[in-house]
């Protein structure tokens, strides 16, 4: 690359966008793991939820169901998104380019939002057939598309945070779900509340949907912020 | 072999154990006054009112409500002490010194202890409030995951081996962690629920007598607080000297 | 007792072992910390204390 002093950031973060995407193409490893991944937990969702009576509302739960399903799926994500840095110490490597280090960062961190939307899109349908294609669901349903969008990328900024330092650790997989649980329970909190009333419509999309999506939105601008600032402390260790 | 006290810590050392006596007694006098001084709190309505001591009394009167006046500032020290985590990790950040890590390290076992005492009693009076064991509800949820936060500090502090990228990473992890208790607390509050209504705990407002006692305990728990602060910081300064003394044995060939 | 009395003071009993038991097991854990930091406190001092005579038999040795 001839004259990387004169690469801009925004340069930088295209390029290292695009070797995780292609790399991602090639191998489409994460993508099948994390996709199988999910349809095992929809699979054992129906075994635990097949001696519910019929009247559980499935639909209120479903928006709940959909969460836990993203947040276990997108904890796989994380470990392996550093995986193979790890194991060909590619991350040292890309420490030795001079450039501004939190762009590692917004560039894993889209990769991973772009997976696990990616994810998202084969999942959601799969829901609807397993679970509620016997219910009536609302018209405001096309809404739980901003919720769902605001939680992915409050999850990945987060959680590439956390998966760079976890990386380095004993016991990565499970000090990454230990540290990311709590710290992402608003966020979840936020998105399962304005998701549901998504799913469920009625009056409550009035004065429920709006105030619950913004709360989440905040948590992602404030979140990402500080990872954004923080990230470069993080690598570099 | 170099003296490395400063002056100020030798003169706050001084003061350690005192100041734990202080705060010690300092919330015996809350506890008395939350008794004697302060009014029982009012609960449901009685159907026939009553005179009790010259007044008119129309509703039950509650005695759990006097977990409060510990709950409440063993709660606010908590969050103090982890305040003083991400200030000491955020200046660990830029200086890269040891002793900033060191601080973070024993405030966050001092928020450790305090939000433990914090769950303690918060769990009690839930359970007696409300007949269950656990709710949903904003503070009991935000300080759970507080909990949560800190023992995962410890875990992360425990899981690096190379002392530097351990400091470098639990700075990091703490400053996140504080800022994520206060949206914690923000988001279960404010987010409404579309399906069930969220019981809201009416917490009378504070009447003066009742804000001495409370006061009171405030300022004795920041007395114990800081002496457990001081006491553990002389402890974990003190390893590190002993570190540095085995490690001069082994260069001088013992 | 006046029944009205009674129904008003009616929760102050049933709670009663609640609070104490707040404040016993609040004061339990704060003791539990205090005890454990005032050993670790004497345990190192009387550490520190030995290595220092160690290094100083070593110096004396060596003049």
């Amino acid at each position: 690359m001839s004259g990387s002093k004169g690469v801009s950031a925004f340069k930088h973060y295209r390029i290292l966008l695009a070797k995780d995407l292609r790399q991602e193409f090639r191998s489409k490893e994460m993508l099948s793991s994390m996709g199988i991944y999910s349809i095992l937990v929809l699979i054992v969702f129906g075994a635990t939820l097949a001696q519910t009576s019929a009247k559980v509302d499935i639909v209120q739960m479903s928006s709940g169901l959909i969460w836990a399903l993203l947040i276990f799926t997108s904890l796989l994500g994380l470990n392996r998104s550093f995986a193979h840095e790890k194991e060909d110490a590619a991350l040292e490597g890309l420490l030795l380019v001079p450039m501004d280090r939190s762009v590692i960062y917004l560039a894993k961190a889209t990769a991973n939002l772009l997976f696990l939307v990616v994810v998202e899109l084969i999942v959601a349908p799969l829901f609807y057939v397993f679970f509620l294609s016997g219910s009536e669901l609302s018209i405001t349903l096309p809404l739980v598309v901003w919720p769902l969008l605001a939680g992915t990328a409050g999850i990945a900024g987060i959680g590439t945070l956390l998966a760079t330092i976890a990386i380095n650790t004993r016991g990565r997989d499970v000090l990454l779900a230990l540290l990311f649980i709590p710290l992402a329970f608003p966020l979840l909190y936020a998105c399962v509340s304005a998701t549901t009333v998504a799913v469920v419509g009625g009056a409550a999309i009035d004065f429920a949907y709006v105030p619950a999506l913004a709360l989440a939105m905040g948590y992602d601008i404030v979140m990402l912020l500080v990872s954004w600032l923080l990230y470069d402390y993080v690598v570099s260790a | 072999m170099k003296e490395q006290r400063i002056g100020w810590g030798q003169r706050l050392d001084k003061i350690m154990t005192p100041m734990f006596i202080a705060g010690v007694l300092f919330c015996v006098v809350a506890f008395v006054l939350s008794f004697t001084l302060a009014p029982l709190v009012l609960g449901a309505q009685v159907d026939t009112p009553a005179l009790i001591g010259g007044q008119m009394v129309t509703n039950k009167l509650l005695l759990s409500q006097k977990i409060f006046y510990f709950h409440m500032p063993v709660a606010v020290v908590s969050m103090a002490s982890l305040l003083f985590t991400a200030v000491y990790g955020a200046l660990f950040l830029r200086s890269r010194k040891r002793k900033h890590d060191i601080r973070a390290k024993v405030a966050t076992e001092i928020a450790l202890v305090f939000v433990l005492m914090t769950m303690v009693s918060g769990e009690l009076w839930e359970r007696f409030e409300w007949g269950v064991w656990w709710t949903w509800e904003p503070r009991l949820t935000t300080y759970f995951i507080l909990m949560l936060l800190v023992i995962g500090y410890f875990i992360l502090r425990n899981a690096v081996g190379d002392p530097e990228r351990r400091a470098t990473y639990a700075a990091v992890f703490g400053i996140i962690a504080f800022i994520d208790v206060p949206i914690c607390f923000l988001i279960t509050r404010l987010v409404p629920s579309g399906v069930h209504p969220v019981v809201f705990r009416t917490d009378s407002g504070l009447a003066p007598n009742m804000l001495v006692p409370l006061l009171i305990a405030m300022l004795g728990f920041c007395c114990i607080a800081f002496a457990l602060y001081r006491y553990r910081l002389r402890t974990e300064l003190l390893l590190a000297r002993t570190e540095e003394i085995k490690e001069q044995l082994e260069l001088e060939g013992a | 007792m006046d029944p009205i009395l009674a129904e008003i003071y009616s929760t102050v009993f049933q709670a009663a072992p609640y609070v104490i038991g707040a404040y016993v097991l609040m004061w339990l854990v704060l003791a539990v910390f205090v005890v454990i930091s005032v050993n670790g406190l004497k345990r190192t001092e009387k550490q520190l204390a030995a290595l220092e005579e160690a290094v100083n038999e070593l110096a004396g040795k060596q003049q």
